[in-house]
């Protein structure tokens, strides 16, 4: 009789440890050690895929390429009111500052960008080529470029732009690439981005948490 | 639509009077169309559920208790109204799509065919429901796609766009205010401390000396939520999302218990969503219409994501805080964040390996 | 041929007796049938209105039906107390005890399930479960694991005793090579059942308060305790209104049982304390919230306060020989035992669990009317079940129920 149970217990653990054996053994572990081996390991073959965005993203774009990265930029110069600058702005900017004879225009811009020492219209601004905008150095530069500018100062923000990190994708993740350039969320003279109210609150979850 | 008072849109296959009262030929729907039909009164009007639709009765209280026996009575009734001579075609349609429905097997085992058979299914089933259309996809993973989500701290200011645009992408429960994304309030000084940050103001943001944090579904290369879930209703696809079959789910809630990161959520009652809200653009996978009793969660919007769009909470962020691409693809923005910025990821020590990174500017 | 004849008759002999009884008996089972009926209705309710019937919410999302669930898996491991000495090492004293004890797992085993099936979302859809029709996810996912080990339990506990009870019906001794190996199997199984519950838990690293190594052994303790006190009280219940004759002895041996695992599940209570509250870390939240409170919110104190004491008292009482050998001591400390040990594995184990959430957000849980409705009616079925089976074996060991050849 005792050598019955001990068979049966032996039966009994075998089995047991087969089926833990055959629960390891399925649990099939991945092959990587960790997410970023993955990435790694599988993007060595990566031969592009079938998707793009192309459909997604609107027409005014123009191409740009900085360093090693190439993608697009909304065009800027055709959303801007009035221009060409030079429209209005025939003469000189020196002749137009007599308030008595002229009414006063862009009244409504208020320069909020770094202080009084650092910058002022003419930082950006050219007075003498209005439909451009001047680099520190005196170049001038496209209204459709004005990344350019910004990027005299912004140096790290301009190399997390230009990666991706900075400013927001358009059209969908897929290739080619489209991203806001840097107006198309900073407003250039007030580039501070302003508070608001949160656009929706749940009151359910203030009920649960009584 | 205005036939019974109700605001809502709600699943409820049985209740063939709406679709007769849907349309009209003077597109009036306020009930003032001299030549729409007053429907008949449903006194026992509710909610219908997955397995209440297949019942072709209406029910009360009263008789609660036999839903027990749903699955059995489901193939009477389907029976019963197919071999009747006197209903009508399209009910014996639906009695034979309710069946089919019920009884269908796991979406991750099916063929292509068996995915676009019963996406049709539902798509013809919402058609006979309420007379609209409904497009529906049953789109597979694609090679050499694995979807990673990278957040900007620095970037995100609070407004909570992206909750908004998630709720009405993703056909979310407005009853319970369901939200799969929350964004934590946190002290700037006071580390990551989600014990002590607020995922629920209401004030002017950002605030002074907050700064803020999105969770939702990390879609974790690892997740524990697939392996717990008895019946595999939940499981990892090839581009690396975390998908949940609503029809397999059989609502144990052992995959939120799992979850770190409070990333799943249950339908605890009937889900209802207004109508005209509905976003008819889905997956069989993401946002069609749940029912209740079922998990349900982030799908990184599989709908879009698989078209090659961005998510809605990435489309909907005004301050470019959330970047979302193919892990895979060497070019891409996603990748240059991993590789270029300081990146981390929620609770590593778990070994969940998420696949949502954070980091500052 | 013959067989299913006898099995016919027993069927009918047994439906005899359960339907004929005292007043108190009827009495008895017209309440637990009006129990039934009134959690029958509250199930119908949350049926209709969806799980948001009950208390729970995205941040507790399991309560007072896993709560429960965990607890009898417990009771229903604890029939091994008895299997054990009784077929395996031939103990005459539990002999009498045991089919008893079977009865109370099997009872255990259907109310387990039955609080599985109505904590689920979508009960229409469990088919999908079934394996080969549905999808199991074995073994991957404990819950299979506890589906399996349940229901082969289940089966484990209602033939062994089938089979005696058979044999004595029909004036016949059991076979021990038939029952005995069944007997050794269970043994195993139980403590696989309750080992397996406990890595229900155990195994999610997403909840620190169950992640640790004692939590299965803990299980086993409190169960060793909790089951074998339910015995002894069913038992006294028994010897006083049945003439089925239950010796001082037996119910002696068993309570030696529960006394060392109410002792070990105290000492394993203060190694847990120790570990929480000597160098706290933020995973022992869930702790402090269990035993202290976190700020406002202590709904748990009450409870786990009243527990601890109870379950220190009883321990206390059962330690010494002479207190415990007072039937009237014995009985009240098993009855503060039993109910110490469900507060304390129920739902002072599970809700603690979720609070704070896994973002450190605290909602508190209060199960609704509803909830408690359909777990008063599971009670009362288990309860139930139990009166039936212990009736019919009580009939047929006293020998009053007995196949009649050729009437």
């Amino acid at each position: 009789m005792i050598n019955k149970y001990k068979y049966i217990l032996l039966l009994g653990c075998s089995l047991i440890l087969i089926s833990l054996l055959f629960s390891c053994k399925s649990h099939h572990e991945d092959e990587y050690h960790n997410i970023v081996d993955k990435i790694e390991a599988k993007s060595t073959l990566y031969n592009g895929t079938s998707i793009s965005s192309e459909a997604y993203i609107e027409p005014n774009t123009i191409e740009i390429t900085e360093g090693e990265h190439t993608f697009l930029i909304p065009e800027r110069k055709s959303q801007i009111t009035s221009y060409a600058c030079t429209e209005c702005h025939a003469k000189p900017l020196g002749e137009l500052q007599d308030s008595t004879k002229y009414k006063k225009a862009h009244w409504n811009i208020k320069l909020k960008h770094a202080n009084a020492h650092t910058m002022n219209c003419v930082t950006c601004h050219n007075s003498a080529d209005m439909d451009n905008l001047k680099s520190l150095t005196g170049e001038a530069i496209d209204f459709n470029r004005s990344y350019n500018l910004c990027s005299q100062c912004h140096t790290q923000q301009f190399k997390d732009w230009k990666g991706g990190a900075h400013g927001k994708r358009i059209g969908g993740w897929a290739p080619p690439r489209a991203s806001l350039t840097c107006v198309n969320c900073h407003n250039p003279h007030q580039p501070q981005i302003k508070s608001k109210w949160p656009v929706r609150y749940n009151t359910q979850k203030e009920i649960e948490r009584d | 639509m205005s036939s019974n008072n109700k605001k809502w849109f709600s699943l409820n296959l049985s209740n063939r009077k709406k679709e007769q009262s849907s349309s009209c030929s003077c597109g009036n729907t306020s009930g003032q169309c001299a030549s729409q039909q007053t429907p008949e009164v449903i006194d026992n009007e509710q909610n219908k559920d997955g397995f209440e639709q297949v019942f072709d009765v209406t029910m009360d209280r009263r008789t609660a208790f036999k839903k027990l026996t749903a699955s059995l009575m489901i193939g009477a009734g389907a029976v019963s109204t197919s071999c009747s001579v006197i209903s009508s075609d399209e009910s014996k349609e639906k009695a034979q799509i309710d069946w089919e429905e019920q009884f269908k097997g796991n979406y991750r085992l099916m063929t292509d065919e068996e995915k676009q058979a019963t996406v049709e299914r539902l798509v013809r089933s919402y058609q006979l429901r309420t007379g609209k259309t409904i497009n529906m996809s049953s789109k597979n993973a694609e090679e050499n796609v694995l979807f990673g989500y990278a957040f900007n701290i620095s970037k995100c200011q609070g407004y909570m766009d992206c909750v908004n645009a998630c709720v009405e992408e993703n056909n979310q429960d407005r009853n319970s205010q369901m939200q799969y994304i929350r964004i934590h309030e946190m002290k700037e000084g006071n580390g990551f401390n989600f014990g002590e940050a607020d995922d629920n103001y209401y004030h002017e943001v950002p605030a002074e000396g907050h700064f803020y944090m999105g969770t939702q579904c990390f879609h974790c290369d690892n997740p524990p939520c697939t392996k717990v879930c008895p019946v595999k209703a939940t499981w990892k696809e090839d581009d690396g999302l975390v998908v949940i079959d609503y029809d397999w789910c059989i609502g144990c809630r052992y995959c939120m218990a799992a979850c770190p990161y409070d990333g799943r959520r249950f339908n605890w009652s009937q889900p209802e969503v207004p109508e005209e809200e509905i976003n008819k653009n889905q997956h069989y996978l993401g946002n069609r219409m749940r029912k209740k009793g079922v998990m349900e969660k982030c799908t990184f919007c599989v709908q879009r994501s698989r078209a090659g769009k961005n998510p809605a909470c990435v489309e909907a962020c005004p301050t470019g805080a959330r970047i979302f691409g193919n892990l895979l693809d060497p070019d891409s923005t996603i990748r240059w964040v991993l590789e270029n910025k300081k990146v981390f990821r929620l609770k590593e020590d778990l070994g969940t390996e998420p696949k949502f990174w954070y980091f500052m500017d | 041929m013959k067989r299913l004849f006898v099995f016919i008759n027993l069927i009918k002999d047994s439906l005899d007796t359960i339907t004929r009884g005292s007043k108190g008996y009827h009495l008895w089972m017209g309440f637990l049938t009006f129990v039934m009926l009134v959690g029958m209705y509250c199930y119908g309710i949350q049926l209709d209105q969806g799980l948001s019937a009950t208390g729970m919410n995205d941040s507790v999302s399991w309560g007072l039906y896993i709560s429960n669930f965990t607890f009898l898996v417990g009771v229903a491991a604890a029939a091994v107390i008895l299997v054990m000495p009784t077929y395996v090492l031939k103990d005459i004293d539990f002999k009498r005890a045991v089919l008893i004890g079977e009865g109370l797992a099997v009872a255990a085993l259907v109310m387990c399930l039955a609080f599985v099936i109505a904590d689920m979302g979508g009960p229409s859809v469990l088919w999908h479960m079934i394996p080969v029709i549905g999808v199991f996810n074995f073994p991957d996912s404990m819950l299979t694991w506890d589906v399996i080990a349940l229901n082969g339990y289940l089966f484990i506990n209602i033939s062994i005793p089938f089979y005696i009870l058979f044999r004595h019906y029909q004036g016949k001794e059991a076979k021990s090579s038939v029952y005995i190996p069944g007997a050794l199997l269970s043994v195993f199984w139980a403590v696989g059942i309750h080992l397996v519950t406990a890595f229900l838990y155990q195994g999610l690293q997403s909840r620190p308060f169950w992640n640790n190594a004692l939590l299965g052994p803990r299980f086993l303790a409190s169960a060793f305790a909790a089951g074998p006190a339910l015995i002894i009280l069913v038992l006294a219940v028994i010897r006083a209104y049945t003439p089925f004759s239950i010796e001082d002895k037996t119910i002696k041996k068993i309570s030696l049982v529960v006394t060392v695992a109410a002792q070990i599940n105290l000492i394993m209570l203060v190694s847990e304390l120790f570990k929480e509250f000597y160098a706290p870390t933020h995973h022992s939240e869930s702790a402090y919230y269990l035993f202290f409170g976190l700020g406002e919110k202590k709904a748990l104190l009450p409870w786990i306060w009243t527990a601890i004491s109870m379950n220190v008292i009883a321990t206390l009482l059962l330690t010494f020989h002479k207190l415990r050998n007072n039937f009237r001591v014995l009985f009240f400390a098993c009855t503060i035992l039993f109910l110490a040990i469900w507060i304390e594995k129920g739902f002072g184990l599970i809700v603690p669990g979720f609070i704070p959430g896994s973002y450190g957000k605290i909602s508190e849980y209060t199960p609704s009317g509803i909830e408690i409705g359909v777990t008063l009616g599971i009670w009362a079925l288990g309860a139930f079940i139990f009166t039936i089976l212990s009736k019919t074996a009580i009939q047929i060991e006293i020998g009053a129920l007995r196949y009649k050849k050729q009437k």
